[in-house]
């Protein structure tokens, strides 16, 4: 993979900008071996190690190596959402307002970082992201926060969102050349959906994108019936972001529509909100878009990881992008121009009337929220969420924790005009379901039915033929990635929180995962090199 | 989770200073604003959208809207601005947090409307048929006097989803419901029943008639079998129309 020049300047001149044990933007680009230095490990999205030394066949003997449990103030309790960044032996791991530095070998506490909230909606914090010397995260208050990664000090603390009309953010920043960009949550109100890039430096704007169109003749205007609904129209951007250097494109999902569940009055297909995009990352220009959920209103954001890899289509080979989508379609693109190869369900879901031209879904009205109530599959959290799937360039398959539901969607607001939330779905039926996906026709190649509802983790594929992901009743078990066959497992006391990450120092592989407020770090049972 | 949204030092509601603020709401603003504050419809009187307004989302006690109000702003009533007093302005302050609340998930007003829409004749033949509930379930038993326990959304979520929990919706679920029973049956030794306690893909759990605790690791040579006593209410989602849950439930409301 070739280098953009800026950033083989930037290396260069690293060791001598910052202190000790900066993150070398190379390992950026790179498949995370001794690091994993972005959100999903590289750019691609994949969340496929390359690592080996723990594989299929030895699996059986993996056992704890460490456990961290924060007893901080405002962070016992918290669920641990966030991929942990690993660079240079020390992790990095965050909660809502809070960062930690952990060393990789043993758990232990280097720093913790606590912010100062003003509020704002703590569901969760999706991790962190490194530049150089610099570790940047979001806040629930709207903050894009800039920390010394040695002792974890403040640099500079940046406004990012308005917590007056109800933004927050949670999403885990991602580094590309010289930006950091950031994403932006909040669906209380009727608020316009946006991403930005920021200077590393300095937390300035570089650039802004707006999810909807803000003013008349906007790309996308003519799917919203008036300026007022366009620009109070939602897509927020909480989903992470993926990066083909090559290409020199960034992809990102959209959140749903607002308002949300009520639809009324926001008639067509409400660009760019529920969709996927691919913008330039150093002008925020949209190259090519491609809706999954026109005119949604079943809250289905489309902010699931849209995962990079190679493919061959009519006997070319061809750079592809898959998603897994919250309203239960698996969509496979061609990620230079957005064109539809795969369109298809991977739950049954009871939604859609087929498919249009272009390869979208088109959605019944008669499954839009009712009054009276529609039972729609599926339901509001979704056949897919945030919690990352993975793709393993050795099987070909795409895997994800999915959710088969029904609930029944009820319209609330009377209102002439609907704003804010115009409804909900309540009740439930749902069932979990590991499955891997052929990415050449979306057919589903294996699938593991957990037993019983609820559960959803991110999941993790490696070059040892494994699969890493939480099941239902707490456990945090690894399969055989070209089966589905259960390999090992670990209860672990409460439900996998986050996705598995793993690292390679000094000849020893660990995987991480949380559970709830608790990251636990495994290894392989051998002799211990003070043994030796 | 909900009312975390906004800032930490938001403006608190005072429902009865948004009360009196209504009533200046009603004389001065609403003809313009509209009777919930999203926007008049029809020129002239097609004011903005108070609840999308950034000058009321960043108000605190009138501190916004106060000085916005004051620079001359027109009024229904052809009083100068300057009439009003700076109590009139908290409370009109109040009433316009109270419509921005309206909009939101932690409202009173977020509740489910009339549901009984359905046919309960239509209701009873597919009771009677197609849903065959009547295989479980009798009118003159368990149902006797169904209608009068339940309001006719519970009644709907309960036929569908009876299963404890309720898992999935956002909206909740609730307690109750009969349990999953499972019997296992050891490589070696006698089968044991009871409720499930605990079920993976490597180990069951359960607790028998007199509540006593059994566990088993799972392999090939340990029989599992689980009974789900809503297995049909389960695979009655992939079948029953729209139609058909709006006629059950017309048809089990009515049940006295």
């Amino acid at each position: 993979m070739r280098f953009p020049h800026t950033i083989i300047a930037f290396a260069a001149l690293a060791a001598s900008l910052f202190g000790q044990e900066p993150l070398n933007p190379a390992k950026l680009l790179q498949q995370p071996t001794d690091t994993w230095p972005g959100y999903n490990g590289d750019y691609s999205g994949r969340r496929f190690s390359p690592l080996k030394s723990i594989n299929s066949t030895n699996v059986f003997n993996m056992s704890l190596q460490w456990i961290y449990r924060s007893t901080a103030p405002g962070a016992a309790g918290v669920a641990i959402k966030g991929t942990p960044l690993e660079v240079n032996g020390v992790v990095y791991l965050t909660a809502p307002d809070h960062v930690w530095a952990l060393d990789a070998r043993n758990g232990h506490e280097l720093w913790h970082h606590a912010h100062k909230s003003q509020g704002g909606i703590h569901i969760g914090n999706r991790g962190a992201a490194i530049y150089g010397n610099w570790l940047y995260f979001e806040t629930p208050d709207c903050q894009l926060v800039s920390l010394n990664i040695k002792d974890g000090s403040e640099r500079w603390h940046k406004q990012v969102c308005d917590l007056d009309q109800m933004y927050y953010a949670s999403v885990a920043p991602i580094i590309v050349k010289n930006h950091v960009l950031v994403g932006v949550s909040g669906d209380d109100l009727d608020i316009p959906g946006y991403f930005e890039s920021r200077d590393p430096e300095t937390g300035d704007l570089q650039w802004h994108w707006s999810a909807v169109p803000l003013k008349k003749g906007d790309p996308g205007y003519e799917t919203w019936p008036n300026l007022d609904a366009a620009a109070h129209g939602g897509g927020m951007t909480w989903g992470t972001t993926t990066y083909d250097p090559e290409l020199n494109l960034i992809y990102l999902g959209t959140g749903n529509p607002q308002p949300v569940i009520a639809g009324q009055k926001r008639p067509g297909d409400n660009l760019y909100t529920a969709s996927i995009v691919a913008l330039n990352p150093d002008t925020g220009k949209l190259q090519w878009y491609f809706q999954p959920s026109p005119h949604d209103t079943h809250d289905w954001d489309n902010v699931e990881v849209p995962v990079l890899f190679d493919g061959t289509v009519a006997g070319k080979k061809t750079k592809l992008m898959a998603m897994a989508c919250r309203n239960g379609w698996f969509f496979v693109l061609e990620r230079a121009t957005g064109k539809a190869i795969v369109s298809k369900e991977f739950v049954k879901t009871n939604w859609a009337k087929g498919i249009d031209k272009r390869g979208q879904p088109i959605p019944d009205p008669a499954k839009e929220p009712q009054f009276a109530g529609a039972l729609v599959s599926p339901n509001q959290g979704g056949a897919a969420n945030w919690p990352p799937p993975s793709y393993s360039p050795d099987t070909g398959l795409f895997y994800i924790n999915a959710t088969r539901a029904y609930s029944v969607w009820y319209l609330y607001d009377l209102d002439d005009k609907p704003e804010g939330w115009g409804g909900t779905d309540r009740g439930g039926f749902s069932e979990s379901i590991l499955e891997a996906i052929d990415v050449n026709t979306g057919a589903i190649k294996w699938k593991h039915k957990w037993e019983g509802p609820g559960g959803r983790s991110g999941v993790m594929s490696t070059a040892g033929n494994l699969l890493f992901a939480g099941d239902t009743s707490n456990n945090f078990v690894a399969l055989n990635a070209k089966t589905g066959d259960p390999l090992w497992h670990a209860a672990l006391g409460s439900s996998v929180s986050n996705a598995p990450m793993s690292y390679e120092l000094d000849g020893r592989q660990s995987v991480l995962i949380a559970a709830g407020d608790t990251l636990f770090a495994f290894t392989l049972n051998e002799k211990p090199d003070y043994q030796k | 989770m909900l009312d975390q949204a906004g800032s930490a030092d938001k403006h608190i509601l005072d429902e009865v200073a948004a009360e009196r603020g209504k009533k200046v709401y009603i004389a001065e603003c609403i003809t313009c604003h509209g009777a919930s504050a999203r926007g008049g419809s029809v020129p002239p009187n097609d004011g903005p959208d108070l609840v999308r307004s950034l000058t009321v989302l960043h108000d605190r006690y009138g501190s916004t809207v106060g000085p916005f109000i004051l620079k001359n702003h027109p009024m229904q009533s052809g009083r100068p601005a300057s009439s009003l007093s700076q109590a009139q302005i908290e409370d009109l302050a109040d009433f316009l947090h109270l419509k921005v609340a309206d909009t939101m998930r932690t409202s009173p007003l977020f509740h489910a409307q009339n549901v009984l829409v359905g046919n309960a004749t239509a209701g009873e033949a597919f009771f009677k048929g197609d849903g065959k509930c009547t295989q479980c379930h009798s009118v003159s038993g368990d149902l006797k006097g169904y209608g009068t326990k339940y309001e006719a959304i519970d009644i709907q979520q309960r036929f569908l989803f009876p299963r404890p929990g309720g898992r999935g919706g956002r909206g909740g679920g609730r307690g109750g419901g009969k349990p999953i029973t499972v019997t296992v049956t050891p490589a070696t030794g006698p089968a044991v029943s009871g409720t499930i306690d605990r079920l993976d893909d490597f180990n069951v759990s359960l607790r028998d008639k007199d509540g006593v605790y059994h566990a088993f690791a799972r392999s090939a040579k340990v029989k599992v079998e689980v009974t789900d006593p809503y297995k049909a209410h389960n695979e009655l989602l992939d079948r029953i129309t729209d139609t058909n849950m709006h006629d059950v439930t017309a048809y089990l409301e009515g049940l006295k």
